[in-house]
């Protein structure tokens, strides 16, 4: 059976010998059913052993993989192999600083979204004795897709005003923010409130859209972001004429 | 090649340990792709932005008596005027297909107890409001009715 | 600025939205009419003369419509134009095109407001 070859365009990037990020080809056999991550741990297991990226579950759950494939920001691990031509270029996560060729810094991302308080939040906690929190199918469908985020940034790679506006707090933070607001355990909607017309604000989305169509989980940040503005909106003119309250 | 990102999008609040290379934008991105119609959608700020002007200057033509108004209506006769209003048409329906698409995924998954009908449902109801009322006040400003 | 530019979003993104929705939906005939068939020709010469546009607009539905269309499609211009600014431009210039954009749609529904009422 023939063999097909590929050229894999890489950007490599070390930090303590490079000024800025290069690109390196590396020209492999492929298999038919291989994911583009599978490309990578075959040029990192057989070719050079030096290459740096994050993976982890190889099935589209953990996050890690995200990198941009032929300039579309993909999870490598879900990423069909056979869809790609002769020559594949491979780059880190658009949008985020690189620390060392496919691998970002993300402790951006994580104090975004720790500021959304992605967490139930009650003014006083239900008693054990009290027994469990009760919620129909119906309240559960208001979020569920909202909760399906794994945390991959892909969105944040896609989004314009991510690129252009540092305070953002970006599609996948405000996208869990809000599943909290629409859960009917929580009652944290006035301090997430607070944060989403705070720096970072909800606002700056432009509604583009690319968040949802990179999403790997059909989670549809973008649906979240911009029924946060109308929640952040309420809030703003509630806040006209009620005075703030529930837990901060 | 790709454009640079702002260079502290994504920036931590304290460096890491180590040097980083600065983000940079989707090869595709301002112009290119999916990017295209994002900024196209946002090029249609200088249209509406002016067609509120000139609609400005109408009213205010309109209270200056039939002389100032005989003006303002000459005034759009000129090639460059219809032109200009034709490529603005094309923006306005462009705008309009554009956000009734998305307009219903942007709606609270409830009010209360009350849901919002299924997005084509919606997206229906849209188009037909603006075709209604469109055709209406078309037959308004044409002499039709009134 | 940044500050007071954060407190006027709700509303600014309020006036944008509606911009984008009723202002398209009126725009359109308008546009089609006032700016390409009436300049043509392609429509009874007295449908917009002087006393009927004058009727027409000075009723109190006709003036509601004529702020609508010389409003909100000020606020959804300003709104997207300086989100283009920040995108071409950069974010740091923002404090100065933002309240100079808003300024320039805030001004121009105050004139038109009162341009409506002097009809």
């Amino acid at each position: 059976m023939g063999e097909q070859k590929k050229t894999f365009v890489v950007t490599r990037f070390d930090p303590d010998r490079d000024d800025a990020p290069t690109t390196r080809e590396y020209e492999i056999a492929v298999q038919p059913d291989w994911k583009t991550l599978d490309a990578l741990n075959f040029i990192k297991d057989h070719v050079d052993g030096t290459l740096a990226y994050r993976w982890s579950c190889r099935m589209a759950v953990c996050g890690s993989c995200g990198m941009m494939v032929n300039g579309e920001p993909r999870l490598t691990c879900k990423d069909v192999l056979s869809q790609y031509g002769d020559t594949v270029h491979i780059a880190p996560l658009a949008n985020f600083p690189v620390v060392r060729d496919l691998v970002i810094e993300f402790d951006g991302f994580m104090e975004k979204f720790e500021r959304v308080k992605p967490w139930i939040l009650r003014a006083k906690e239900k008693a054990v004795e009290e027994g469990t929190h009760r919620q129909s199918p119906e309240q559960l469908a208001d979020f569920q897709h909202f909760s399906m985020c794994i945390n991959c940034m892909l969105c944040y790679a896609a989004c314009p005003v991510v690129s252009n506006e540092p305070a953002f707090l970006g599609p996948a933070a405000i996208a869990l923010g809000h599943r909290y607001n629409l859960d009917s355990r929580d009652e944290g909607n006035g301090a997430r409130n607070q944060v989403f017309r705070g720096d970072g604000t909800v606002f700056s989305c432009s509604y583009a859209n690319e968040c949802s169509e990179v999403c790997p989980k059909k989670v549809d940040p973008a649906a979240a972001v911009n029924q946060a503005k109308i929640g952040a909106l309420l809030d703003w003119a509630k806040g006209l004429v009620l005075p703030r309250g529930g837990p901060e | 090649m790709s454009v640079p990102a702002h260079p502290q999008a994504m920036a931590p609040s304290r460096p890491g340990r180590t040097r980083t290379a600065p983000p940079q934008r989707p090869d595709q991105a301002p112009f290119g792709g999916r990017y295209r119609s994002h900024t196209l959608f946002g090029a249609t700020g200088f249209v509406y932005l002016l067609l509120g002007l000139l609609a400005l200057e109408a009213v205010w033509a309109l209270g200056g008596g039939s002389a100032s108004w005989s003006g303002f209506q000459a005034s759009l006769a000129s090639p460059f005027m219809i032109a200009i209003h034709a490529i603005s048409f094309v923006s306005v329906i462009f705008v309009g297909v554009r956000f009734f698409r998305l307009f219903p995924k942007a709606q609270p998954p409830r009010l209360g107890p009350v849901r919002p009908p299924p997005a084509p449902v919606i997206i229906a109801a849209l188009y037909a409001v603006w075709i209604g009322a469109s055709v209406l006040f078309a037959a308004i400003l044409a002499g039709g009715i009134l | 600025m940044h500050r007071f530019l954060l407190r006027i979003e709700p509303i600014v993104w309020l006036l944008f939205g509606q911009g984008v929705l009723i202002g398209t939906i009126l725009l359109t005939s308008w546009v089609l009419v006032v700016g390409m068939l009436e300049p043509l020709g392609l429509v009874p010469a007295d449908a917009l003369a002087y006393e009927r546009a004058l009727r027409l607009g000075a009723h109190p539905i006709g003036r509601l419509v004529l702020l609508a269309l010389i409003a909100l499609p000020l606020w959804k211009g300003a709104h997207h134009l300086r989100h283009l600014a920040i995108e071409f431009g950069g974010h740091a210039r923002d404090a100065v095109v933002a309240p100079v954009l808003y300024g320039l749609a805030a001004l121009g529904s105050l004139a038109g407001l009162f341009a409506i009422i002097r009809l």
